[in-house]
């Protein structure tokens, strides 16, 4: 009975003890902690992009296995059904057994592709736990590099990309094998050739219908062109062919275009008509390459910008101020730097809704902690930068930007609201 | 941010694909074991056996298949891991922004070669040349002008790492009137490094010497910093239990390390903490509140491609206050040269229209301070430099 008040005694110091330890260090970062669970939000392609992916890995996987079941199966059903002699029938098995002996094995390969995705999948998930209000310098450096990769794999530098996510370990943080699908389809389409980009159409089938994409019908349109651009008595004939075949098709929902392109047949690829001078450009194929990089991105649930200029735009507005472009503004501000000047030069200046000021001298700010004060001649500093200046001269106070000499007893505490 | 959720989701997708997995396992095993049977039944029986024989068991294997019914077997395994595969997006878009470039301006396109040039420039910053020499050759840009400064500042820094001061202070003291310009105590700091690292030597004479040769001169801005050197050499045998013990610490080296790279930077032109990181930073802070302002006015019809200035405060941490911005607490304009801030006899600080609107533009000769009771006389109000 004694014993009772005297460990309840201890719990309850172990507890204020620990309850005083722990509140005060939350209130400091409260509105870190803030900042870091929005800027958090802002990683919807770094977990979206590998889940589609290993998406697509599974439905493949799924669909050839359908596929090769059902063969094996109709196998079976065609032999029952057949007059064939025993040992046909024992060799017809034979093969049967060793075709799935060998699905068994694709299996296995296919769910080791799928887990090796699943394991990416959840790395990136596990980065953004990783994200701290202690590591914050540290995982910004780390985000600004995986933009940086993103960057250079939009604009094609896969060395770099590879170089730079390997030296910094975020090979998992990355989509280069990704990027690399794209490259392919890319470097067709920049030589003039549809053909990668039709089966890449036919790999995402429904997705690009769900999403009413027409770039299927943008490439055959242009391989129709490309038979009318030939101009060879045969190519004609050919391009008819074609667009009965491959054309066609699209006819119920985009007639208008088809009758446009189709209508190439009647002017020659050196038309001078400015409608369809346009039409036999080669720049169309540019065009395509664009549209291919946004189907590709849109499916890949990807912004269609680089990521890096979406942060940098929304960085050079809310650091833009008029005194960024002054000539003498301090090297600190990016914005004092010519290359950014220029990137920031048609975006929004920022906005302030209190005033914040900070203190020339030491370039702190000046707040209710390190209140403003005002020399005689109207320039203002914070009170710490001014007292150790006073110090150290024996109460007098120059003024660093006029020469102004006066005592730290003609200070004026400014209030700012 | 419910990460948590966003786990479980994806746990979920992970467990169906394992169980759709072990499924399509077994029916394959099932086939090819019902398979099996049927030939060794076929070729343990005599050779004698009619041919009716051989069909009715090929027929029960048919029977068999039709029974397992291998494909809507897999399509059942299939289903339960696409309804995962299908909620797995949807959590991660109520979980996440789905679109970041929602307050993305379409007709501010930035010149690729500019950004080309920014990026090598960050690589040679942050001291990674190799990296930056690739991209330059792969992007075919001109070689970076900073490259070769910056190769210098690392080849200081290593050296540092090293503990060896002579590069850093060759640098240092080759640069002093431009340090001493701006206000920067590096010559000294680098100096007293030296100085430790000789006094730890157990060369008392020595450090002495150096003290008289390099230190001394700092005597009017450093004082009491070289009392407390020249001190501490009283305990040079044990300064870790000296008042002094400070000196040993490794903090020493860092700040010196970087206000090194502050100074070497400033005196390229460039910021000490890279651009392109403060503005990538700066950016993911401002994002969220610039999309939720987007959010929020989706329906009142803003043109955010052509606007001025940014509707709402982006709310940057402090580190990116680069300038004193006053903001005139009545009308709520920033304050430029046009429409400078002006302090009342109070203390108080209003912006020169609001000022001039309260005295109806001079016809009064004083007004009541909206902030305090003090009746403010115009002709005392004066113009504040930030």
């Amino acid at each position: 009975m004694e014993i009772d008040p005297v460990t309840t005694g201890n719990a309850d110091t172990v507890m204020t003890e620990t309850a005083a330890t722990i509140t005060p260090s939350p209130a400091v970062p409260s509105c870190r902690l803030n900042q870091l669970t929005e800027s958090l939000k802002l990683e919807h392609q770094l977990l979206r992009v590998p889940f589609e992916h290993y998406k697509k890995t599974i439905r493949a996987n799924h669909r050839s296995f359908e596929k090769e079941v059902s063969s094996v199966v109709s196998g079976i059903g065609d032999l029952a059904n057949s007059d064939c002699s025993k040992e046909v029938a024992v060799s017809r098995l034979t093969s049967l057994v060793s075709r799935l002996q060998g699905l068994k094995r694709k299996l296995e390969e296919g769910s080791n592709v799928e887990n090796l995705q699943a394991q990416r999948c959840r790395a990136r998930i596990d980065h953004l736990d990783s994200a701290d209000v202690e590591n914050m310098t540290e995982w910004n450096n780390t985000k600004l590099k995986r933009i940086l990769v993103d960057y250079m794999l939009r604009m094609s530098y896969f060395e770099t990309a590879s170089m730079l996510s390997e030296s910094s370990n975020i090979v998992d943080l990355v989509d280069i094998d990704i990027f690399r699908e794209a490259k392919k389809v890319i470097d067709a389409l920049k030589n003039r050739e549809v053909a990668s980009a039709l089966i890449w159409c036919a790999d995402n089938k429904s997705r690009l219908k769900k999403s009413k994409s027409k770039f299927e019908f943008q490439l055959r349109l242009q391989e129709f062109i490309e038979l009318v651009r030939a101009d060879t008595p045969g190519s004609y004939k050919q391009a008819i062919v074609y667009a009965r075949k491959h054309l066609a098709p699209w006819g119920a929902t985009h007639m208008n275009e088809l009758q446009h392109v189709l209508a190439t047949l009647a002017f020659k690829s050196t038309t001078e008509c400015p409608k369809y001078k346009v039409l036999f450009e080669l720049r169309q194929w540019d065009v395509l390459v664009n549209q291919f990089k946004q189907e590709f991105c849109k499916l890949y649930g990807m912004t269609m910008e680089p990521l890096l200029n979406i942060y940098l735009q929304a960085g050079l507005s809310a650091l833009k101020t008029p005194y960024g472009f002054e000539e003498g503004c301090t090297k600190e501000d990016p914005l004092s730097q010519e290359s950014f000047r220029k990137l920031a030069s048609p975006l929004p200046f920022s906005k302030q809704h209190h005033s914040k000021l900070v203190c020339y001298i030491s370039r702190e700010l000046m707040d209710t902690e390190n209140p403003p004060q005002v020399l005689p001649n109207g320039y203002v500093y914070s009170t710490k930068a001014l007292k150790e200046m006073a110090e150290k001269n024996g109460g007098k106070i120059t003024c660093p930007r006029t020469g102004f000499v006066c005592n730290d007893t003609e200070l004026v505490k400014a209030y700012i609201s | 941010m419910e990460l948590k959720s966003v786990k479980d989701a994806f746990d979920r997708v992970a467990t169906k694909q394992k169980l759709s997995y072990s499924k399509t396992h077994e029916i394959f095993h099932m086939l090819s074991q019902e398979i099996e049977k049927a030939l060794s039944i076929l070729q343990e029986s005599p050779p004698s056996e009619t041919l009716l024989d051989h069909r009715s068991i090929l027929s029960d294997v048919k029977k068999m298949f039709t029974e397992i019914a291998p494909i809507s077997q897999l399509e059942a395994a299939e289903k339960e891991l696409q309804v995962a595969l299908n909620k797995y997006p949807k959590v991660l878009e109520k979980q996440l922004n789905p679109d970041i470039s929602k307050a993305y301006r379409n007709n501010a396109e930035f010149d690729t070669h500019i950004v080309n040039q920014i990026i090598a420039n960050f690589f040679y910053r942050q001291g990674m040349f190799e990296i930056g020499d690739c991209f330059v050759a792969e992007t075919g840009e001109s070689e970076c002008s900073t490259r070769q400064c910056f190769m210098e500042m690392y080849q200081i820094l290593e050296a540092m790492k090293r503990r060896d001061l002579g590069p850093a202070l060759n640098w240092a003291v080759s640069n002093s009137d431009k340090l001493k310009q701006a206000r920067s105590d590096l010559e000294m700091k680098l100096h007293s490094l030296h100085f430790l690292e000789i006094a730890q030597g157990k060369n008392s004479k020595e450090a002495i010497n150096y003290a008289r040769k390099h230190i001394a001169t700092f005597a009017d801005s450093c004082l009491p910093e070289i009392q407390k050197l020249m001190c501490s050499l009283l305990w040079n045998r044990k300064l870790d239990k000296s008042p002094y013990s400070e000196f040993l610490s490794p903090a020493l080296w860092n700040n010196a390390v970087k206000e090194l790279t502050r100074q070497y930077c400033n005196l390229l032109g460039e910021s000490s903490e890279s651009p392109l990181s403060i503005t990538v930073t700066a950016g993911t802070q401002a994002l969220p509140v610039l999309l939720k302002y987007m959010n929020v006015m989706a329906n009142k019809k803003l043109d955010w491609q052509t606007i001025e200035q940014l509707p709402v405060d982006a709310k940057l941490s402090e580190e990116y206050q680069f300038h004193s911005v006053f903001v005139c607490p009545v009308s709520k304009e920033q304050s430029s040269d046009e429409n400078p801030p002006m302090m009342m006899s109070c203390g108080h600080v209003l912006c020169k229209q609001t000022i001039n609107k309260m005295s109806k533009n001079g016809s009064k000769s004083s007004f009541k301070c909206p902030y305090c009771p003090t009746d403010v006389d115009i002709s005392r109000c004066r113009q504040l430099h930030f």
